[in-house]
């Protein structure tokens, strides 16, 4: 889950869909996210690569729309709705997942399991 | 008649009557013709003539900004010097005029006026605090305006101008580092500091236009293009015209960068300290030129004064001193040298040279007293003497000469001293140290001035790093440990619910979140829910301690399960923007309560539900109200029995966690 700054990234991705809950008058998603381009990467442990500064999933809500959709934590998103989240500050992220108008968000994850996984399947 | 070094020449036709005048006695050539002081300053005023010209050719020849600004500041410098030099010429001019009138008029001799000695005034570290505002200095916003600054000093005729300064946002002082010392200084010098500057990137060529076609021009084009326009073509604020000067000089127009003046401010012998001094700045100009950087409005620097009477000799010979109180037969014959506030007396004259200390030394101060005493009967020769107080006790030394020319030489060298004192006041009490300027200096300086905050590097990697080395290390082994069946109560926080994919992530990254706070002795069933959403909860734990020690220091403290001081809890820490809209929003949305009281206490009584659900409540209200947790059950989010602690405190330390920037942010969404 490394890159090198301008090269393009290449990672597998699970697609997840996740259903917003609404809670009176809330919207919630069920799970926490750190990272961004203005947080300090060394603090990250999920991620691989101390230097990556993506968004990374660091708490699932268990029963949570979120978990129910299959996130799991440690999960880097990659994209949301279509929003590129490799590039981003912490609260650009979170604004970009918790839009009112949107029901539905549409993320791009990816996990070390999933590289594995494929490359285990093409050997 | 004719000479050939000097420049102009005056002749007098033979036989004329300005000749039998002259030769009357009645003019001095020098009054038609220039003195050795005048041919001094017109000889300066072509050598900046010459320069001047040097300049223009340079600056219509550059290409590069660089070369261009630094043509332009040069240019400038030798403008303000001519001035200065046509002025002095003027007004030495009218001072003879004014002295042959007054010559002719009566027959008064000169007065005899004392005048104080002159003095090395040197001024070093000039600093001139810049005022961004906070969005342009943090945020990086809007393209990065330079302009290039620098200082001109001008003391009477003396002018020198600092290296040249690029400003932008990213500085937060404007530093001169040059050292300039002026040594031709009296005790009532003013010493003007002006600030010059001039944006980096206007077009010049459009200094060069004509102004009819430049107005035409700006009318045309934008508003703000056409402003830009018409102060490049204003010959502006900043045109070095000298107060004094009545003969005008045509100031070649050249296209070109032109600098503005920016600020100013004057410096005298009351601002002369030995030490670091803020002084007030002048502005002129407002935000809309273009030469505009935001100053704080003072400057700094270190203003050092060295009258000639403290570090030159002004009087020595031989004396004989007498000690009142001592042998009063005894007195020594001694080689007295007047400097400073000493009047040291060496037993030969050779000693001075050979660096021996002198026998003593006596005082001469504002506190001494000085008279001349009666004659002697001995010797019939006047004598001073002086008076002293050191420490309430009062010490007189007789002083003698040879001659009577000598003692009135000695009293008068006195006079003068005290004069000089009286008129240099503060720098007379010691010896100010100036710094003369080693010409090495420039070239090891570097051309990059960096802010204060590029010099703070906080480097976390490496801690980081190896704790969490530290923690993969013990987790595998822990790991093992589990698979025994002897894991420690806290290993259930690394434990999914069941059904999820266990092992590979814990033998990677998961578990080292630090901010987990495991309160699972409440739930040894490997329940993780109440313990996972309970960490995130606490506000009110200190953010002093890194990240990176709290994973150890839980370790350790987790042998006494529910005794866990509050201040072992990590903050949650919400983005900085979020936790902005909570304060403002606080005051509705009161189910959203931060209810910030770590439930230490309440954890036992309280059921695992109740606790997730009030300490997830905690999670203050975004701009978009989506930060409220996921909770199994819809209870009410009353959790009043927790909202109790001050908010003031509660906020202050959040604002404070938030603003840490070791904090690993986390939000809830």
């Amino acid at each position: 889950m490394s890159f090198i700054p301008g090269q393009p990234v290449t990672a597998v991705v699970q697609r997840i869909e996740i259903r917003k809950l609404r809670q009176g008058e809330h919207l919630i998603l069920g799970f926490s996210i750190g990272g961004g381009i203005d947080q300090d990467p060394g603090q990250n442990p999920f991620s691989e690569d101390k230097s990556d500064k993506g968004i990374y999933v660091t708490r699932v809500t268990p029963g949570g729309p979120a978990e129910v959709a299959g996130l799991m934590m440690g999960d880097k998103v990659m994209q949301v709705n279509g929003w590129d989240m490799t590039m981003v500050t912490h609260d650009q992220a979170r604004k970009r997942l918790t839009k009112k108008n949107e029901d539905v968000v549409r993320l791009l994850v990816t996990r070390k399991s999933l590289e594995q996984a494929v490359r285990h399947s093409m050997m | 008649m004719f000479c050939r070094n000097q420049t102009t020449r005056a002749t007098v036709a033979r036989c004329s009557a300005l000749e039998m005048e002259i030769r009357r006695g009645r003019f001095r050539r020098s009054v038609f013709l220039e003195t050795l002081q005048d041919s001094d300053i017109q000889k300066k005023i072509d050598h900046e003539i010459r320069m001047r010209d040097g300049a223009c050719k340079l600056l219509a020849a550059c290409t590069q900004r660089d070369q261009a600004l630094e043509a332009s500041k040069s240019l400038l410098t030798c403008n303000t010097r001519i001035m200065a030099y046509m002025s002095e010429l003027q007004r030495m001019k009218e001072a003879q005029v004014m002295q042959r009138v007054a010559r002719r008029s009566s027959e008064a001799g000169p007065t005899d006026d004392r005048r104080p000695c002159k003095g090395k005034v040197a001024i070093s570290d000039l600093r001139i605090p810049l005022m961004w505002k906070d969005t342009e200095y943090f945020k990086n916003k809007g393209e990065l305006h330079r302009c290039a600054v620098f200082c001109l000093l001008q003391m009477g005729g003396e002018i020198h101008d600092t290296d040249m300064v690029m400003v932008d946002r990213t500085l937060t002082d404007i530093c001169f580092d040059n050292t300039i010392v002026f040594n031709e200084a009296s005790p009532g010098f003013d010493l003007r500091v002006e600030l010059y500057s001039c944006s980096s990137e206007e077009d010049y060529s459009a200094g060069s236009t004509p102004r009819k076609l430049a107005s035409k021009l700006s009318s045309s084009l934008g508003r703000s293009a056409g402003k830009k326009l018409r102060a490049a073509v204003d010959p502006g604020a900043g045109s070095p015209t000298g107060g004094g000067a009545t003969l005008l000089l045509p100031v070649p127009a050249v296209a070109g960068p032109k600098y503005h003046l920016l600020a100013h401010t004057s410096l005298s012998l009351a601002h002369v300290q030995d030490n670091f001094r803020t002084h007030d700045l002048i502005t002129s100009g407002n935000e809309e030129c273009t030469y505009w950087v935001p100053l704080y409005g003072s400057v700094c620097c270190r203003l050092a004064a060295q009258p000639d009477c403290m570090n030159q000799q002004m009087m020595s010979g031989c004396l004989k001193v007498k000690q009142l109180g001592g042998d009063p037969q005894s007195s020594t014959n001694v080689y007295g040298v007047l400097k400073g506030t000493n009047l040291s007396c060496y037993h030969r004259q050779e000693d001075i040279e050979s660096n021996v200390e002198p026998a003593f030394t006596i005082a001469i101060n504002k506190e001494t007293r000085i008279r001349a005493s009666e004659k002697d009967p001995d010797s019939n020769v006047q004598s001073i003497s002086i008076s002293n107080l050191y420490g309430g006790e009062e010490v007189t030394h007789t002083v003698s000469a040879d001659s009577r020319q000598e003692t009135h030489r000695w009293m008068e060298a006195f006079w003068q001293h005290f004069y000089d004192m009286s008129q240099w006041k503060q720098c007379c009490d010691d010896l100010m140290k100036i710094d003369l300027p080693s010409p090495r200096k420039a070239a090891l300086v570097t051309s990059k001035q960096g802010s204060l905050y590029h010099e703070m590097v906080i480097d976390t990697a490496g801690d980081i790093g190896t704790v969490t080395d530290i923690l993969t290390r013990r987790m595998q082994e822990l790991e093992l440990r589990s698979q025994l069946g002897t894991s420690p109560p806290w290993m259930s926080l690394f434990a999914e619910s069941p059904g999820r994919q266990r092992s590979p992530r814990l033998a990677g990254h998961s578990p080292r979140t630090p901010r987990r706070l495991p309160r699972s002795p409440l739930s040894p069933s490997r329940c993780p829910r109440p313990s996972l959403l309970s960490s995130d909860a606490s506000l009110t734990s200190d953010s002093d301690s890194p990240c990176s020690t709290s994973p150890c220091s839980r370790h350790g403290g987790l042998a006494e399960p529910l005794s866990l001081p509050s201040s072992r809890f990590r903050p949650r820490t919400l983005s900085l923007d979020a936790k902005l809209s909570t304060l403002r929003g606080r005051g509705y949305g009161g189910a959203l309560q931060c209810s910030c009281q770590p439930p230490t206490s309440s954890l036992t009584p309280i059921p695992a539900q109740r606790v997730s659900q009030a300490t997830l409540s905690c999670s203050s209200s975004t701009s978009s109200n989506s930060s409220s947790e996921g909770r199994r059950s819809p209870e009410s989010l009353d959790s009043s029995p927790f909202s109790r602690p001050s908010s003031a405190r509660r906020s202050l330390r959040s604002m404070r966690a938030k603003l840490d920037p070791r904090n690993w942010l986390q939000s809830q969404v």
